[in-house]
């Protein structure tokens, strides 16, 4: 099952499918392959990511939450190294690992909620004991008296655990939650198709969260508006393409030169759309913006990430275009679904930029010329925060102060140092 | 359609069988044709040839009517078919009138073919333009001239530089200034004083008007360009009525041959020696592009002993840079070349200085240059990097200021379709311009761009003015 059989891109789709088909282990090595080869991008990450993970709860030997959240570290950490600029993709692993843990942490309230409900009425009834006996709970005094010395026992289990956390076990992973240490078969059984069904959930997000963008878009665009469009991703066409609907405006498209000369006119099928919509397009030619940029009412783009204090990643040249629309006071609505949202500060090689294939634009073929150039051909750029004013996100629009609600709310901070582990073998 | 060129005045015209389905015109040219026979042997009389003037544009109109009238549905057949008519009748009216020699045959011949130029004319340049977004559509652009459709004054010198700028063999705008003033030389050189004018009165409206008009029609004016006409005139308006035409014509040559070296040659290599001593050893210079001076000054830098290392950013739409890289990098100057704007903050946070060429600078200081140079100098203010900008003091604009993009610029040509649109230069704000160096010597030759008026004044120079 090697991922390149017929074309040499396989389209997510099939990657997906063939996930059903071959080991996991087979699964993640396809994926990482590609991973590094750079030919699953941007979104496809995240789905891509989100699959697998699937694939490791269903797949993957576990016998409690330790073991499943060290499986899914590991997995993770793995693929998150193999694109080191794809924050999504540490992003939905942590959004797995939380899923899990708030799984597990229900599951046990409810134990202890059972137990304690149980215990109360053990202290009244102990006949009924056996019959909501908790399965890992030591078996309980036969004498009701003992009621306090059980809740003692259970305080001092938890403090064991908590301690037993920091051991070396298989599950480095577990941070603060506190492990059911010997989950039967039936409660794993349960946890499994719950978390699948988180996962599952996470995918739909992600599916969903362009629609939902787009949903805001009559709210951004205004009729008469000129839309700098920086080089529209599918979030951003959707958007657009929605906008038209019920607007009347003028998109302006920019973008680095398509790779090669010969390829067909850049976005032809988004300014088609749009086109027929009504909605006049300007393809531009240039890189430079600050010619076009007082014509331009605002500027959308899309991110590959956003990082803790509102940096953005993104495609490169999307910074020129944030940094001349803020010089003319010209708003900069990027478009980020929160499962882009990443609980990290961006790192030196994020601002540096990620470096790109310099064939396009060098012909290696007249040798010695170019061959003793540095060529540095950067396909990402990082914005910082201040150029920014709308973090569009599929739940509204945001600003940079409220960042971090998003990121309390859909990260545990147990998880946040999950890139912190990346470095390590 | 061969029933409309019978239409055209066609002398002695009983072809006229040819149209079946004109017969409102069959009815109109028989009594201009009966006359036509009579009168060709001997002379006409002019109320003769008015009367057959007359018939003969009334049966064409009436022809031309019946034709829109039977065929209205395919309209560009219809328009080829005026275009065929109109030539049909230039080629025919011609003799016609040379033959009968009066006034009504002579414009009568003239003005289809008048029309008959439009219309084939007309579409494309529409065409042309008709891509042109609404926001944009008031900025010029060049276009290229058949060199048959040339006005019949223009020097052979002239039409040639005027398809080179056409076409961009000559782009930057002290190569178009020098080529103009070497064409214009050309142009003196043949020049004759008519007998009973003197050159300073009849040259310049005569003369050197045509030839201005043709080059701006192939391609806008660079400010320089505008700048050395200005100059011109006013030198040849201070002749005295009485300057011997020999004279006058050598005192202009030599005018021009002055120009040439002290504005063009010398302002280059001051500018590039002055701005050569604000590079440092161990700097890293950024540039975008490729500027004739900021090349100069490198290669000058690097003669001086100095070793730096050069950034080149370039325009994936020119790539005029990678031939910068290639000759830095051959004068053994370590090149980073980025073909694009990517990562233009981090590679502009770690130079010490950005040098930037420029084609114009405008009296307010503002900087008119290649398309992109505005995102480089604005990146770089923002990073606290300084911005140089060369430039020679025969581009700086006096009287015109500019405050964006959109009002002094120029459409690239062939980027110009409904798939990609294209500026050719961009403005960048004086904010961002640290110093301009010019090849004024006073204070090193470095000023800020918001003096350049101040800077203008003090350069009267009374050889050059």
């Amino acid at each position: 099952m090697a991922p390149s059989q017929a074309s040499h891109v396989p389209t997510l789709d099939g990657l997906i499918k063939s996930f059903n088909n071959q080991s996991l282990e087979a699964s993640i090595e396809s994926l990482i392959f590609l991973l590094k080869r750079r030919q699953v991008k941007g979104d496809e990450c995240a789905k891509a990511t989100a699959y697998i993970l699937r694939q490791v709860v269903a797949k993957a030997k576990w016998n409690d939450v330790d073991q499943l959240l060290s499986r899914i570290a590991s997995a993770g950490s793995r693929l998150a190294r193999a694109a080191p600029l794809e924050p999504v993709i540490g992003n939905v692993v942590r959004r797995v690992l939380g899923l899990i843990r708030d799984e597990a942490s229900e599951d046990r309230n409810a134990d202890d909620i059972a137990s304690e409900a149980a215990s109360d009425i053990q202290t009244l009834t102990p006949a009924t004991n056996p019959s909501v006996q908790p399965p890992q709970r030591p078996a309980l005094p036969h004498r009701p008296t003992l009621s306090a010395l059980s809740s003692g026992l259970q305080v001092s289990k938890s403090m064991f655990n908590l301690l037993s956390v920091a051991e070396p076990g298989d599950s480095p992973m577990t941070g603060a939650s506190t492990p059911m240490s010997q989950a039967q078969p039936a409660s794993i059984h349960s946890l499994r198709s719950e978390v699948m069904d988180g996962i599952e959930e996470i995918l739909d997000e992600i599916n969903q969260a362009d629609d939902q963008i787009a949903g805001f878009a009559e709210i951004q665009i205004h009729p008469g508006d000129y839309v700098l469009a920086y080089q529209p991703s599918r979030t951003v066409e959707r958007f657009l393409v929605k906008a038209a609907s019920k607007r009347r405006f003028t998109v302006v498209i920019a973008g680095l030169e398509a790779s090669g000369a010969g390829t067909e006119a850049p976005y032809a099928s988004l300014r088609k759309r749009l086109n027929s919509a009504g909605v006049k397009t300007v393809n531009l030619a240039s890189n430079g913006l600050m010619a076009y940029i007082p014509r331009v009412n605002k500027v959308i783009f899309s991110a590959k990430a956003v990082y803790q204090n509102g940096g953005l990643l993104v495609d490169s040249g999307s910074c020129i275009a944030a940094q001349a629309a803020h010089e003319y006071l010209k708003p900069v609505i990027a478009l980020c679904p929160v499962y882009k949202f990443c609980p990290e500060d961006p790192s030196d090689e994020v601002s540096r930029g990620e470096l790109g294939n310099p064939s396009d634009y060098v012909s290696y073929a007249n040798g010695p010329a170019v061959g003793a150039l540095d060529v540095e051909n950067t396909v990402t750029d990082y914005i910082p925060p201040d150029l920014v004013d709308v973090y569009l996100t599929n739940l509204g629009p945001q600003t940079q102060h409220h960042l971090a609600n998003i990121l309390a709310d859909h990260y545990k901070t147990e998880d946040t140092g999950f890139s912190l582990q990346l470095g390590e073998p | 359609m061969p029933a409309e060129t019978t239409g055209a005045p066609n002398t002695g015209a009983p072809v006229n069988t040819a149209a079946p389905a004109q017969d409102g015109s069959k009815t109109a040219p028989p009594p201009a044709n009966s006359t036509a026979p009579k009168a060709e042997g001997e002379k006409l009389t002019p109320a003769q040839l008015k009367a057959k003037a007359k018939a003969e544009k009334a049966a064409r109109r009436a022809q031309v009517k019946e034709a829109r009238a039977a065929a209205p549905v395919p309209s560009p057949v219809q328009e080829k078919g005026a275009v065929t008519d109109g030539k049909g009748g230039k080629g025919k009216g011609k003799p016609d009138g040379q033959q009968t020699q009066g006034k009504g045959g002579h414009s009568q011949g003239r003005r289809p073919s008048f029309s008959g130029r439009r219309p084939s004319g007309a579409p494309i340049e529409k065409d042309v333009r008709s891509t042109i977004p609404d926001a944009f559509s008031h900025i010029p652009m060049a276009k290229r001239i058949p060199t048959s459709q040339a006005h019949k004054d223009v020097h052979p010198a002239v039409l040639a530089v005027g398809q080179q700028m056409a076409t961009f063999a000559l782009s930057d705008s002290i190569s178009r200034l020098q080529a103009t003033l070497l064409a214009f030389r050309k142009v003196i050189e043949s020049y004759e004083t008519p007998k009973g004018n003197s050159l300073s009165r009849h040259f310049v409206p005569h003369v050197l008007n045509p030839q201005i008009e043709y080059l701006t029609e192939c391609r806008p004016m660079c400010f320089a360009m505008g700048n050395a006409i200005r100059l011109l005139k006013g030198k040849i308006n201070k002749f005295d009525i009485n300057t011997g035409d020999e004279e006058a014509k050598e005192g202009l040559l030599e005018w021009i041959d002055f120009l040439i070296n002290e504005r063009i040659n010398l302002a280059e290599y001051a500018i590039a020696r002055n701005a050569a001593l604000l590079i440092n050893e161990g700097d890293t210079l950024l540039t975008y592009g490729r500027h004739r001076l900021v090349e100069k000054t490198f290669l000058e830098a690097k003669k001086d002993g100095k070793s730096f290392e050069v950034t080149v950013i370039d325009d994936p739409f020119e790539r005029s840079g990678q031939d910068l890289a290639k000759v830095l990098r051959q004068a053994g100057i370590p090149v980073l070349y980025s073909p694009n704007l990517g990562g233009l903050r981090p590679k502009v946070a770690a130079a010490t200085n950005v040098f930037l060429g420029g084609e114009a600078i405008f009296a307010n200081g503002s900087l008119h240059a290649p398309s992109g140079t505005a995102d480089v100098a604005m990146s770089a203010a923002n990073a606290g990097v300084k911005v140089i900008v060369l430039c020679e003091t025969i581009n700086f604009d006096r009287d015109r200021v500019s405050v964006d993009s959109l009002t002094y610029n120029e459409i690239d040509p062939e980027r110009n379709s409904a798939e990609s649109f294209r500026l050719l230069f961009d403005n960048t704000h004086d904010k961002y311009i640290t110093g301009v160096v010019t090849e004024f010597e006073s204070g090193g030759g470095n000023s800020p761009a918001q003096a350049i008026l101040a800077l203008l004044r003090k350069q009267e120079d009374p050889l050059i003015d």
